[in-house]
């Protein structure tokens, strides 16, 4: 029984296969004492390499969390009290911060454009169709001096009211337009964050992976049941739905569900 | 008429109440989410109640069932406005009384024909 210094499962596990080779041969032949020999060599094996396993994995786990260098785990981890200023995380949570307040922004001052551009609009209009009956009028030659006089008038003060509120909204449009910039700055952070993420869950990969090493030399099992997604909290907007038969798509699909159920 | 909207984000609030208004409902007050909306509709002076679903505090199928469940409240109509999709969701929402599901984003078409339609079974079962 050859007593390797080598730490790694697998030469545990050829050990493992040779000792039991050994030990049923030396049972047939009933050489007992030597087979218990072998049982005492290869629960010793067992031992070493698992001492080594958990060596190894100390380590790697340690390397591991340097590398996971986040926000509370690194604080906690390392056992200082100082607050790590400037985090990855901290930082794009402030930046998500940031999205929100810009696209509220936004949204808030393309409303007050369409809100202060909508009455211009209907007095226009209104104006305008007023207008058009008396022109009609003067079309039929059904005005009578004193009302042609007065629409004279009136066309000079629609006019000079179109042109300044063509003016008013053309700047309103162009604000509304302006306000859309708020994409370009958003969506660049956002980027920035996602390939934060990206980052994380790699790392996070690596972590579960040595906790996984350690999970099959211990024998741990975990329960690894889904838990059961609480509806009543909501879930937010469905992306990427197309594949998942429990999201609808559309108002349509929500109308034909609605009445298959008798709405 | 008096409509209460519920939503925790202030412009989608201001969007519904915006296209309310252009559906010639004017008088709307506004609450960001259950909890705060409960006391409005106790006050009893609410006739229409449009509300989203996922929000803080209180849900929005917390409140439909709140106001279900309260006498006083249990006759309001109640449309939901919301981003939530699933299919089981849109199942408990009816198990729970809504009377229209509107899933954002919506069009101005798809929430003033949910809202005609409330009123058309409303007005048919007097």
């Amino acid at each position: 029984m050859p007593d390797k210094s080598s730490s790694s499962l697998d030469d545990f596990e050829a050990t493992l296969k040779n000792g039991a080779v050994d030990l049923l041969n030396c049972i047939e032949v009933g050489n007992y004492s030597n087979a218990i020999q072998i049982i005492q060599e290869l629960s010793d094996a067992r031992h070493k390499s698992f001492y080594n396993e958990v060596g190894n994995l100390t380590r790697s786990l340690h390397n591991a969390i340097k590398e996971f260098k986040v926000d509370s785990v690194d604080v906690e981890l390392t056992g200082t009290d100082e607050p790590e200023n400037g985090s990855k995380i901290t930082d794009a949570s402030d930046r998500l911060n940031y999205v929100v307040e810009m696209t509220s922004n936004a949204a808030n001052k393309t409303m007050d454009m369409v809100d202060s551009s909508v009455p211009v609009a209907s007095e226009l209009q209104k104006q305008a169709k007023e207008l058009r009956k008396d022109w009609g009028r003067l079309i039929q030659r059904d005005l009578s001096p004193e009302e042609f006089r007065q629409l004279y008038k009136r066309i000079d003060v629609f006019l000079s009211y179109a042109d300044d509120s063509a003016t008013t909204l053309h700047t309103n449009l162009n604000t509304i337009l302006l306000e859309q910039g708020y994409q370009d700055l958003t969506g660049q952070v956002i980027t920035k964050v996602n390939s934060l993420i990206r980052d994380v869950e790699e790392k996070l990969v690596h972590l579960v992976a040595v906790a996984g090493r350690i999970d099959s030399i211990s024998g741990i099992e975990h329960d690894l049941s889904l838990k059961e997604e609480d509806d009543t909290r909501g879930h937010g907007p469905a992306i990427k739905n197309d594949n998942n038969p429990e999201v609808l798509n559309s108002q349509d699909e929500v109308d034909d569900l609605l009445s298959s159920l008798g709405f | 008429m008096k409509i209460l909207i519920v939503d925790d984000f202030s412009t989608m609030r201001r969007i519904i109440k915006n296209l309310l208004r252009d559906l010639g409902f004017t008088n709307t007050v506004e609450a960001d989410d259950g909890t705060t909306a409960l006391p409005i509709l106790q006050a009893g002076t609410i006739d229409f109640l449009v509300t989203d679903w996922n929000m803080p505090g209180m849900t929005g199928i917390e409140l439909l069932r709140a106001v279900r469940a309260d006498d006083k409240l249990k006759t309001i109509p109640v449309l939901m406005v919301t981003a939530e999709a699933k299919r089981d969701q849109i199942i408990s929402a009816a198990q729970a009384g809504v009377n229209g599901y509107v899933v954002k984003p919506f069009t101005a078409v798809a929430l003033k024909e949910k809202i005609e339609k409330i009123f058309e079974r409303i007005d048919a079962g007097k």
